[in-house]
């Protein structure tokens, strides 16, 4: 649980984040220390794949199964880290397969690739790591897989479509003993792990929080195509649980391959939710439909209300998903009384807002924890006919997050994963934590088809 | 120079009052100068608790600082530049020397107002500087830079009265 401590302590009061205050991401701390050193120099310096294959460190071995949109930018993102090596790619599209191997090529990572997964698992004796990105509901047969033949995984979100998939997730991770990190990216990203321990935590600058919200819009986009000459089989897309090539190209749009929206797009920031708030909420009701794609089974927007219950009160969170509007783009939002943060990992719709009311933030600006924006101008005499509302608050005044990510959002939870595979620190998100914070998201899906408010108790949680 | 001579009844108030302006003059030239070697610069640290300790998450913050150094030379705003470039009295031929030399010469003023060097040459090349100054801000219609330095000029033209009161300088 982030620390919602009272407030009095200062900067020059740091508790470097033990005692009382800790969070249940605290026991963290210490990996981070750890690699703060590491983190900051890599920060410096300049992405580089070539160069960072040539820095040297244990080299690990590693396979990409899927080799998808999310697959390459993964895949990408891996390239960039030192000290890994891609041995093996698996996908069943032999258009992606290529991809990958080519691509990799031009990075001096000779791959083999394979079309099934066990297969791969048969052959690469020397294996050490698997980055899974394939549609939702084959995640919980290829982790499971992988982490029985002794490779440590990192997975997509969500975990898997269905709550049992991602229990038997966390079930394999715990008797096999393999790291299972699951794919809540920002969890590793400096700008939130700086928001929630310092300025949530240790400055307490938003109060007692009460609220909370959150989107992520996009605007209307065509279903996947795919080139005629690379159809797959349609035998060869049975065996693998498609329906046809439309499916399998659009899989996230189908109940037994994916979660729909709340489930794609809504499940970081559920998480960052839930995450933040220590836990997962105790209720939950929601909205949503199928009103403007035809061709999918998924609603195609839902509207969540979420409650909580944190150690200062309730507190509530709004979440939207919509499909066909990009209007506000995405972030996550936590309102207390004495301020807002919005946090996105688009820097540009990121900041901190205090209330008219609240202490000073002046000792964490001097510490550049906050950057203050330039206060809007005051309205004059004459407009004040035009306020519709007697008792309006007086403006809040904003100040930006000045902390910078010189690299890839995914990057972070990577080299988090592979530097817990080289046992130097804890994984940011292992699949038990991740299932804590994505049932919240289950139940949201659960509870636009119930019509009615849904309850997230204690037997949900368990394994 | 003696202490009598400013403890003069009749000269001690004009000399007083001439000190003030050259002092006046001078630090204005001067720091308006070394502001032209000034820039406001991005860099990128690692975020620190206010005991110095980097933070456990490795976070970099991106600070603005000023700094100075020839490198950062500029004798106007682009804003300003790209107006005088507008202007078709104001040939690059004339504006491309004045940039070059204008943070240098107002430098070298100030630091010799202040010194006591030269010092009725010195007001009257900072009344020259000033007029050439005026007449580009005219041009592109900046009237409260006019202003501002007829302000100025005013005063040198008030110190020159006075000038015959200098003390405290290393030439007379």
């Amino acid at each position: 649980m982030p620390k919602f401590q009272q407030r009095g302590q200062t900067p020059s009061a740091a508790d470097k984040r033990g005692g009382d205050a800790a969070s249940t991401f605290m026991g963290r701390r210490q990996f981070l220390t750890t690699a703060a050193a590491a983190g900051a120099a890599l920060a410096f310096a300049r992405p580089a794949r070539l160069l960072a294959q040539a820095a040297g460190g244990e080299r690990l071995n590693v396979a990409l199964i899927g080799v998808g949109a999310q697959g390459r930018v993964l895949m990408e993102d891996t390239l960039k880290i030192p000290g890994i090596r891609f041995v093996a790619v698996c996908d069943i599209w032999d258009y992606n397969r290529q991809y990958g191997q080519r691509y990799l090529k031009k990075f001096g990572h000779l791959v083999r690739v394979y079309h099934d997964y066990q297969e791969m698992l048969d052959q690469e004796k020397d294996l050490q790591a698997v980055i899974v990105a394939t549609p939702d509901f084959w995640h919980a047969p290829h982790a499971i897989g992988c982490m029985k033949a002794g490779k440590h995984v990192y997975c997509e979100k969500m975990m898997s479509n269905t709550i049992e998939g991602a229990k038997s997730m966390v079930r394999a991770m715990r008797e096999t003993g393999r790291l299972l990190q699951i794919g809540h990216q920002r969890r590793s990203n400096p700008r939130y792990l700086v928001a929630l321990h310092d300025l949530i935590g240790k400055a307490n600058l938003l109060g007692r929080i009460t609220t909370a919200n959150g989107q992520w819009n996009r605007a209307v986009s065509a279903d996947l195509g795919w080139p005629a000459r690379a159809t797959i089989p349609p035998d060869v897309l049975h065996r693998y649980g498609f329906e046809d090539m439309h499916q399998f190209r659009n899989w996230r749009w189908f109940k037994k391959c994916g979660g729909g929206p709340l489930s794609d797009l809504g499940a970081h920031q559920i998480d960052v939710f839930n995450w933040y708030f220590g836990g997962p909420p105790k209720t939950v009701m929601a909205g949503g439909g199928n009103d403007y794609y035809p061709r999918h089974e998924w609603f195609d927007n839902a509207m969540v209300i979420y409650k909580y219950e944190i150690p200062t009160g309730p507190a509530r969170a709004f979440y939207q998903v919509q499909t066909t509007t990009s209007a506000g783009g995405y972030f996550e939002q936590f309102m207390g009384i004495e301020g807002t943060l919005k946090m996105s990992e688009n820097p540009k719709y990121t900041a901190i807002y205090r209330e008219a009311n609240a202490p000073d933030w002046e000792p964490w600006v001097r510490l550049h924890y906050l950057n203050p924006q330039e206060a809007p101008a005051p309205a004059d005499a004459d407009s004040d006919s035009s306020l519709v509302d007697a008792r309006e608050t007086a403006e809040l005044a904003t100040y930006a997050l000045p902390v910078v990510l010189n690299k890839p959002v995914h990057q972070p939870h990577l080299e988090n994963f592979f530097n817990a595979v080289r046992g130097q620190g804890k994984l940011n998100c292992p699949a038990d934590e991740a299932f804590r914070s994505e049932i919240a998201i289950f139940k949201a899906c659960e509870a636009v088809y119930a019509r009615t408010m849904v309850e997230i108790t204690p037997d949900d949680l368990k394994i | 120079m003696s202490s009598s001579d400013v403890c003069d009844s009749d000269s001690a108030g004009p000399t007083w009052a001439f000190l003030t302006l050259r002092l006046w003059l001078g630090a204005r030239a001067l720091l308006a100068g070394v502001e032209k070697f000034s820039e406001k610069i991005t860099v990128q640290e690692p975020l620190r608790d206010a005991d110095g300790t980097p933070d456990p998450s490795g976070a970099i913050v991106e600070i603005q600082k000023k700094v100075y150094g020839f490198s950062h030379y500029h004798a106007v705003p682009e804003s300003l530049q790209t107006k005088f470039l507008q202007e078709p009295l104001l040939s690059s031929a004339l504006t491309t020397p004045f940039y070059a030399a204008l943070g240098y010469v107002l430098v070298i003023l100030g630091v010799m107002l202040l010194l006591g060097l030269w010092t009725r040459f010195s007001l009257v090349l900072m009344a020259v500087l000033y007029t050439l100054l005026m007449i580009g801000l005219l041009l592109i219609r900046q009237e409260d830079g006019v202003a501002w330095l007829g302000i100025h000029v005013g005063l040198i033209a008030f110190a020159l009265t006075l000038a015959k009161h200098n003390r405290f300088a290393l030439t007379r």
